[in-house]
This record gives C-alpha cells, sequence and structure tokens, in this order.
C-alpha cells in the first residue's frame, strides 16, 4: 500500500499505535496507583477517592500494620548500593583486563555473559541450596548479594566493553609518553575518562539490585528486601497503604536515575564547554 | 636517566617488526642525523607509523635494535628514551584544562603546582596559546589544539619529537602554516624532528632527510630535492609525481648514447657514462614531468622516428597556479604528464582532445634502478601501491 503525496506511510500510524499502547500500558496503571495512595482514611483500595490524604504514607511507618517497610527499605539499599560499587569495581578491571586477548577470554567472556540467559529463580534456589550444604546460613548481605551479582556484573561488563570500545588508546598511550607509570595512567587518564560509563554501571547496578525478586526470593534468608517485602504484602495487605509503598519506591528510582543522568551531564558539559571564557 | 646525552641521533638497524604472520617492517636500517628533520613518507600500512612508534617504545621490535645517541633504548620507557610524541588525533586529556595538559608531565614527576604551571605558560608563550590556557581542550580549534599538544610533547625536554601525521587534521591552508611553523621550532630547539606523513609536498617541503616507504621497506632515503629530481626506482619516481616512468628495450649503444624502442612505441635517446648497458636488455626510465614540452600535431601526424618525443591526446588539462598539469593519453603505455609553465601554455592553449607532440633532451631522463633488477613485478606492485 502507497502512502498519498505528502503524506506519512501506513507504517507511521501502525507504530504510533503500537507506542501509543505501550505507553498507557507502562504509565496508565502506574498513575491509578499513585492517585489512589493519596486515598482519603477511610478509603477503599479503588475508586472513587474517598477524600484526599498522606494517611496511608503515615501508615507506612507504623511497623505493625503494614510489615517491616522501613527496614526492608535499608536492607534494599544497602545491598543495591553494595551490589553497584562490587559491579563497577569488578567490570571496569575485568573490561581493562579484557583489552589483552589472552588464551581462553572468549570463553570467559561468554561464561560470564552467560547468566544473563539462566532463570533466575533456579539461579537462586542453586546458590541457596548450596549455602546450605556448606551450613553457611542465607542471608541478604550474603547469599543474596551473590545471587544478585549474577546478574548486575554481566551486565556491568557489557556496558564497559561498549565503553572502552569507543575508548582510543592513544590517550594512555600519551600518558605513557608523559612518563606516567601504568598506577598514574589508570588514576590520572583512564579513569576520569571513563567516568560517565562508570556511572552508568553503577546505576544500572543499583537498579537492577533494587527491583531483583527472582534471585534474592530464596537467597536473602530471614529478613526481607523491600520488593520481597512488598511482594508479600500484595497477599496480606489489603488498603491504600501498598500504593504508597508503589509511591515512595518509584520516587526512589527516579531519585537514583537523575542523580546518575545529572552527573553524567554535568562530566559532558565541563568537557565541552568548560569553565573558561566563551570562544 | 640515559638522556643525559642530548645526542638526538638514531640508528635503526636490521628492524623487522610482525604482527602476527604480517610483517609491518622488514629488517629496516635507517640512520638519522642528530638535529635532523625526518620525513618517513609512504601510503597507509607502508610500516612508517611502526617505526615511529617503535622508536617511542610503543611497540618493540621482533628483531633488531634502535640506538638513539649511540645507545640501545630496547625495555627503556619515553622519559628514559628522551623521546615524545605528538599524536595523531593529539590525544589532549579532554578532562584537563590547556595548562594542566601542558603541565601533566611535571606533575607525574611531583613538581609543585606553582611551579608546573609556570613552567608550561613558558611553553605555551612559545606556541602562542597562552591566552587559551584555561580553556578545555574541546573549546579549541584543530590549529589550536596542534599547538597544545606540541607544548606538551616538548615540556619533557625530549630530545627527539615524533610526530604522527601531525597535520592530517588540518584544513589545508592551516597545514601550509602549521609545516613551516614545526620547521621553525625545529631549528629553534636544535633537536632531531621525525614526521611520519602521507603527503609528498608535506615531506618534501619540510625534511632535511625524506624516507619514502613501501610494504615496511625503504625505497629512498635521501634529502628532498634528490627524492624528486633523481628518484632511484620506478616507485618512487610514480610515488612523488615529478616524473614520467618509461620502459623499453636498449636497441643500440652508440657514442655514449643509448636508443631505447619504448614498450609504448615511443624512442628514447639517453646519455650513459657509467652505466653497462647492454644491446637488447631492459630498461626502465625517468623524465621530470616540468622538463617536457608539448605542441599541437597537425592533423593526420602519425608516430615518428623521432627520438625523445612521443604523440599522445590531451585527456586532461589541470591548471595549477605557476604551471599547467597537461595528462596525455596513448594507444599504448601509461599516461604521460607534461607540467607546462603557465606563460607557455596559454600562448598556444590546448584543448582536451588536441592531438600533441611531447619532447624533451637526452639529459633529462634518468635511468632507474629498476632496470637491472628486470623489475617487472615490482614495477607493478608500485602501479597497485599507487591506485
Amino acid at each position: 500500500m502507497l502512502a498519498a503525496e505528502g503524506g506519512r506511510p501506513w507504517t507511521f500510524y501502525a507504530f504510533a499505535a503500537f507506542f501509543a499502547l505501550f505507553v498507557l500500558f507502562l504509565y496508565g496503571p502506574m498513575m491509578v496507583i499513585y492517585i489512589l495512595s493519596f486515598q482519603g482514611p477511610s478509603g477503599g483500595m479503588t475508586f472513587p477517592l474517598n477524600g484526599v490524604s498522606l494517611h496511608w504514607f503515615d501508615a507506612l511507618i507504623s511497623q505493625t500494620r503494614v510489615g517491616d517497610i522501613a527496614g526492608s527499605f535499608q536492607r534494599s539499599i544497602g545491598l543495591a548500593v553494595a551490589a553497584a560499587i562490587v559491579t563497577v569495581v569488578l567490570s571496569v578491571v575485568a573490561a581493562l583486563g579484557f583489552r589483552r586477548r589472552f588464551r581462553g577470554s572468549a570463553f570467559a567472556f561468554y561464561l560470564a555473559i552467560a547468566s544473563l540467559i539462566m532463570p533466575g529463580l533456579f539461579v537462586g534456589l542453586g546458590i541457596a541450596l548450596t549455602f546450605r550444604l556448606l551450613g553457611l546460613g542465607t542471608d541478604w548481605y550474603t547469599s543474596g548479594l551473590g545471587a544478585q551479582l549474577t546478574w548486575t556484573l554481566p551486565f556491568g561488563l557489557l556496558i564497559m566493553f561498549a565503553v572502552l570500545g569507543r575508548f582510543n588508546r592513544s590517550y594512555e598511550e600519551a600518558a605513557t609518553d608523559l612518563g606516567a607509570t601504568s598506577w598514574q595512567r589508570l588514576r590520572e587518564v583512564t579513569l576520569p575518562m571513563l567516568l560517565p560509563g562508570i556511572i552508568g554501571v553503577a546505576l544500572f547496578g543499583f537498579t537492577l539490585s533494587y527491583d531483583e525478586i527472582a534471585r534474592t526470593a530464596l537467597t536473602a534468608g530471614s529478613a526481607n528486601t523491600l520488593p520481597l517485602e512488598i511482594w508479600a504484602m500484595t497477599t496480606t495487605v489489603t488498603s491504600p497503604a501498598l500504593y504508597a509503598i508503589g509511591a515512595v519506591t518509584t520516587v526512589v528510582s527516579f531519585i537514583v536515575i537523575g542523580v546518575a543522568l545529572i552527573s553524567i551531564a554535568v562530566i559532558q558539559r565541563r568537557r565541552t564547554r568548560g569553565t573558561g571564557e566563551p570562544i | 636517566m640515559l638522556s643525559e646525552t642530548r645526542n638526538g641521533e638514531i640508528k635503526i638497524v636490521g628492524v623487522t617488526k610482525r604482527f602476527g604472520d604480517m610483517a609491518a617492517v622488514s629488517d629496516l636500517n635507517l640512520t638519522i642525523p642528530d638535529k635532523g628533520y625526518c620525513c618517513l613518507l609512504g601510503p597507509s600500512g607502508c610500516g612508517k607509523t611502526t617505526i615511529l612508534r617503535m622508536i617511542a617504545g610503543h611497540d618493540t621490535p621482533t628483531t633488531g635494535e634502535i640506538r638513539i645517541g649511540g645507545e640501545a633504548v630496547t625495555g627503556l620507557s619515553p622519559v628514559q628514551r628522551g623521546t615524545a610524541m605528538m599524536f595523531q588525533s593529539y590525544a589532549l586529556f579532554p578532562h584537563r584544562s590547556v595548562l594542566d595538559n601542558v603541565a601533566f608531565s611535571l606533575k607525574l614527576r611531583g613538581s609543585g603546582k606553582a611551579e608546573r604551571h609556570r613552567q608550561a605558560r613558558d611553553l605555551l608563550a612559545k606556541v602562542r596559546m597562552e591566552r587559551f590556557a584555561d580553556r578545555l581542550p574541546a573549546q579549541l580549534s584543530g590549529g589550536q589544539q596542534q599547538r597544545v599538544a606540541l607544548a606538551r610533547a616538548l615540556i619533557t625536554n625530549p630530545r627527539v619529537l615524533l610526530l604522527d601525521e601531525p597535520l592530517s587534521a588540518l584544513d589545508e591552508y592551516l597545514r601550509l602554516r602549521m609545516r613551516g611553523e614545526l620547521r621553525r621550532v625545529q631549528k629553534d630547539l636544535g633537536i632531531t624532528f621525525i614526521h611520519v606523513t602521507h603527503t609528498q609536498l608535506e615531506a618534501i617541503a619540510v625534511a632535511d632527510l625524506v624516507v619514502v616507504m613501501a610494504q615496511g621497506r625503504i625505497e629512498q632515503a635521501a634529502s628532498a630535492r634528490e627524492i624528486f629530481t633523481a628518484p632511484r626506482n620506478a616507485y618512487v619516481a610514480r610515488f612523488m609525481g615529478g616524473q614520467n616512468v618509461l620502459t623499453g628495450i636498449v636497441e643500440s649503444v652508440v657514442d655514449g648514447h643509448a636508443i631505447v624502442a619504448g614498450d609504448d612505441g615511443a624512442r628514447l635517446s639517453i646519455a650513459v657514462d657509467k652505466e653497462r648497458l647492454v644491446k637488447g636488455s631492459r630498461l626502465v626510465g625517468s623524465i621530470r614531468r616540468d622538463r617536457v614540452s608539448v605542441s599541437k600535431a597537425e592533423d593526420g601526424a602519425t608516430p615518428s622516428n623521432e627520438v625523445n618525443a612521443l604523440l599522445g591526446e590531451v585527456h586532461a588539462i589541470e591548471y595549477q597556479g605557476s604551471y599547467v598539469k597537461v595528462t596525455l593519453r596513448r594507444p599504448a603505455g601509461e599516461e604521460f604528464v607534461a607540467n607546462v609553465f603557465d606563460e607557455d601554455f596559454f600562448r598556444d592553449a590546448l584543448d582536451i582532445g588536441d592531438r600533441v607532440h611531447a619532447r624533451w633532451s637526452a639529459r633529462d631522463v634518468l635511468i632507474l634502478e629498476d632496470t637491472h633488477d628486470a623489475g617487472e613485478a615490482s614495477m607493478s606492485e608500485a602501479a597497485e601501491a599507487l591506485l
């Protein structure tokens, strides 16, 4: 079928319709949840709104009513920060190392990446079983962290590979040429230049960990992370407090993403425009 | 540290560099005199950058040795060698100001902030960039970035400066200006410059010593004038572009003059004094393009028996300012070019499609080395390299 003269092809309308559906499915239900989280104290879990209040946000803090939100939130943040740090350190070091091809480097790479296609629930199950066999207890900060790293590390590696693929070696050679030791070269040239990519890896590590369930479910031990706590509550809590949790956690995610994007933008701007007078 | 001696003579002794199965440089020998300006010239992939990187210490020869100031430098760092390199893309650190880029090397050596900034400002003044000290590299034009890169390399006080295609990122106008400036800086500092380029005119404009390379080998290393007016072989003659190359069979040798029957039908007479030419042997010769005169041929003219002349059809006319490049085509043989002084050309201007006689004198014909190794193979290789 041909488009009329000057009109758009039919594929434009097909994709536009698809995109509209996508946006509707993604944000529509979320908006409903955010709106309902401001439900009045006597309101229920569905429309109509019975007044507007912050009652259900207040309810989150009182542990007795809706479970251990504050505790699980702290654990999740701690876990996400730890996962981000370990992911950054290991993927930067590994990606730098992989620039020198060594025997079996391709195999090692695929071995690491393969964990992306492993079913997460079974990875978690396997890790939990192994810990039990070894006589170690499962805890969110031991087995839980390890299980999450099987998810965050391959992503971090892929990102760092892409970042380093575009990194011109001559910057490092210039540093060597000017007398830098390999340590000085790393600290003064390579790492500062890779910083935007490193922030990206940290962001990925944080957010992937922050809402991970499949691998964490069986490895977190007795204390729940936030997603696990919420998951449990969907069956037990029957008040708009659930929506309040959704609103709060989304805000946290947006803050993290915002901070990361702003810092990348600031770094890029300092490099292109700098502080000097305009040209 | 080795660079106590300021002697910047470089000797490359039997150096081969292999990457896997491919030899980028094969058994290369070259001496670059102290305080000289040397250009390594050749098409991409000829090994010129590999040589530069081995002198700098960024690559290690597979076999052979590199000596700077008489001492072998294998295993030494660039600073210990007393070399500094200016990278093709300049490789200025994007996260540091111009001043901090230049002062970087001093910072690494633990020099205090005030002291290193003072020295860096002095050098920036030398390249007339002190006004831009607080800018970031991305805020500078290509020419300005190059000056900063030069200052950054010079702050290590090297005895040898290595320049990897330093002018390739600049527009034509800046390129001409900067090459003059590089030459001036080299004279001022009195250190050895090694400059890699693929542009013939750039090389002969700046260098004392021009090294023409092809496929990991040196084809000729000589002064710019010699490379241009007396190429050693057909490859150099074709690559430098100032010569026409003709091949043929020696017909007779009489009175110190050889008569050669060209493969394309033209006949050459060549003055031979020390050359041992045998009747029936192959000869490869070259004729300077600017020593060829052209004149219109009358209608119906046929190739004559006249020596040092040929008949062709004008295929292209390119005005070059002080001369006009006239390209002739003939039924047999490669294109033949005459660079005609502009006044001579416009006295009786030619048109594309005109049939013309091209004439030259015996003393402007050079006998090339390929004559002796009857290099059919190397000739076609050279032609391929040019394409």
